[in-house]
């Protein structure tokens, strides 16, 4: 491999590297936002049955 | 002043039960005593037969072999209050943490002395290095390191004690840490093994010093944090 | 929405460097254009260890405080440190191979200290997924970051002097760009990438600060229904009266 092989390899992974993980951070703290306040599996089903 | 003595007196109690118990729980001592020893063997059917390669690697074998009964041995003298909820009782006693830390230290620095002690001529007839005078530096090498492992050791062996893997946790934990120590204990070794040449032997000694000292200090000041979950 | 700015920020400015690491700035006269690594290499170290630093701060922060926003910065300093710290360990080794022929040294302090700081990242981490409880979780976490702190600067030192002792590598000095004797554009350049890297660092810390106090909120959630479930399928009895239980 040429030098400039492993340039390319070094500068892709490691930008390639921190462009993943912001995405994934983006995609987790999204469904955090949603999950906070919904109700959890422990939670009683809700009454559906009309007034 | 008064503090100061009941705090030893703490820790002296606390070594002193952990030796007995040691002592009297013979096989378990023993069995680690073997174990290190039987690695020592198992580096040689590794390595050898080549008789000058084993002499070169001596020190590092012989150190790794410590290492790794170290790690049984600071797991070890946790383990036997966390079996009978001692530890909680410790924990509930009205007396300064740190005292409780160097009782433990100190009866690990000495379980691991007693290895260190017994695993060096072993080593000796095993890889074929003649000791010699060189025995004086070559025991404080094994008096710092036995000090420095026991002083994290016994930091890392309280923390993980009530954790589920903590067989695999342990080691995971201390041995990057002590890797210094390892590096400082094998180049002290080897260099009075062959008459310190380069008068090194010295300035390796004192960084195992410094690293016992920083991880004392360490040690006593968060086991306190540990012991209270 | 300053976070988000910050984001927009780093990302220009790292491609910025980039541009300039990889096109705009010759290449070095010795190693060739295998240096143009040492930008991402030396930067990613740098914030490997901050990162680090930042931990164990966190760490002793919440043992004064027992504060778990404490614990969350700590966790976030962890996990983009062990990334910074793999992709220091990947930069040195492909810098490593053109340069030195090998991809590993052991001589060479950096690199052996990095390997050691992503073996005490792991153990953090690990430890952490491990203890259910916050509060434990945080105390034993931040005692093993003290100290894993402390450790690294003796780690650093015995591998200095463990090379001392032999003929340190004279061709591709990594440290070669931090010597005052080392070309301004060069230098220049070090100081960009750095720069842009730290802005991605601090916006990705902040991200994943947020996050953990989100699941944190979560888990709390998690927790609190689990009780209140656990009360309404097996009421406490009543003391005294006889009435009927609710339900």
């Amino acid at each position: 491999m040429t030098d400039v092989g492993f340039v390319i390899a070094g500068y892709g992974v490691i930008l390639g590297g921190i462009g993943l993980y912001a995405l994934l951070l983006a995609r987790r703290l999204r469904a955090a936002r949603d999950a906070v306040g919904a109700p959890t599996d422990a939670d009683p089903p809700a009454n559906d049955a009309p007034a | 002043m008064t503090q100061l003595r009941r705090s030893l007196t703490v820790a002296m109690a606390i070594a002193r039960k952990d030796a007995i118990s040691e002592l009297r729980g013979r096989q378990a001592a023993g069995s680690t005593l073997f174990f290190a020893a039987l690695v020592l063997l198992l580096f040689g059917f590794a390595l050898g037969p080549d008789a000058e390669r084993l002499a070169q690697a001596a020190p590092g074998l012989l150190w790794l072999a410590i290492v790794f009964g170290g790690l049984i041995t600071v797991a070890r003298l946790h383990q036997l209050e966390a079996e009978d909820g001692a530890l909680e009782q410790l924990a509930l006693y009205p007396v300064d943490r740190r005292a409780i830390y160097a009782g433990k230290a100190l009866a690990g620095a000495a379980a691991m002395l007693v290895l260190g002690g017994l695993l060096v001529p072993a080593a000796g007839i095993l890889y074929g290095i003649p000791i010699g005078a060189a025995w004086v530096p070559l025991l404080t090498a094994v008096v710092l390191g036995a000090i420095g492992f026991a002083a994290v050791g016994t930091a890392y062996a309280g923390l993980t004690v009530r954790m589920r893997a903590r067989e695999v946790l342990l080691p995971l934990l201390l041995l990057p840490i002590v890797a210094p120590l390892l590096l400082a204990a094998v180049k002290a070794s080897s260099a009075v093994l062959a008459g310190d040449p380069l008068g090194e032997a010295g300035s390796w000694l004192q960084l195992l010093a410094a690293f016992d000292v920083i991880m004392l200090v360490v040690g006593a000041g968060t086991y306190g944090f540990l012991l209270e979950e | 929405m300053k976070t988000r700015i910050l984001g927009w920020a780093a990302l220009v400015a790292v491609v910025a460097a980039a541009v300039n690491g990889l096109f705009v700035v010759p290449a070095d006269l010795n190693q060739g254009d295998a240096q143009r690594i040492m930008y991402v290499h030396v930067a990613s170290a740098w914030l490997a260890y901050a990162s680090f630093g930042v931990t164990a701060l966190a760490g002793i922060g919440y043992l004064v405080r027992r504060d778990l926003r404490l614990d969350a910065i700590a966790l976030a300093g962890a996990e983009v440190g062990v990334m910074f710290t793999a992709f220091t360990i990947w930069g040195g080794m492909m810098w490593g191979k053109p340069v030195w022929g090998v991809f590993w040294q052991w001589e060479d302090p950096r690199l052996t200290t990095t390997a050691l700081l992503l073996a005490l990242y792991i153990g953090y981490l690990l430890l952490r997924r491990l203890t259910d409880d916050p509060h434990r979780r945080a105390a034993r976490a931040a005692v093993v970051g003290l100290i894993a702190a402390v450790d690294i600067p003796i780690v650093h030192f015995s591998v200095l002097w463990w090379r001392g002792l032999h003929q340190g590598p004279t061709i591709g000095d990594p440290s070669k760009l931090l010597h005052p004797s080392a070309p301004l554009l060069f230098v220049l350049a070090l100081l960009a990438m750095v720069g842009a890297f730290t802005l991605t660092w601090a916006y990705l810390l902040i991200r994943r600060y947020q996050l953990a106090r989100l699941e944190w909120q979560r888990e709390e959630e998690a927790r609190l229904s689990r009780i209140v479930a656990a009360r309404r399928a097996a009421p406490p009895p009543l003391v005294g009266n006889v009435e009927e239980p609710a339900r």
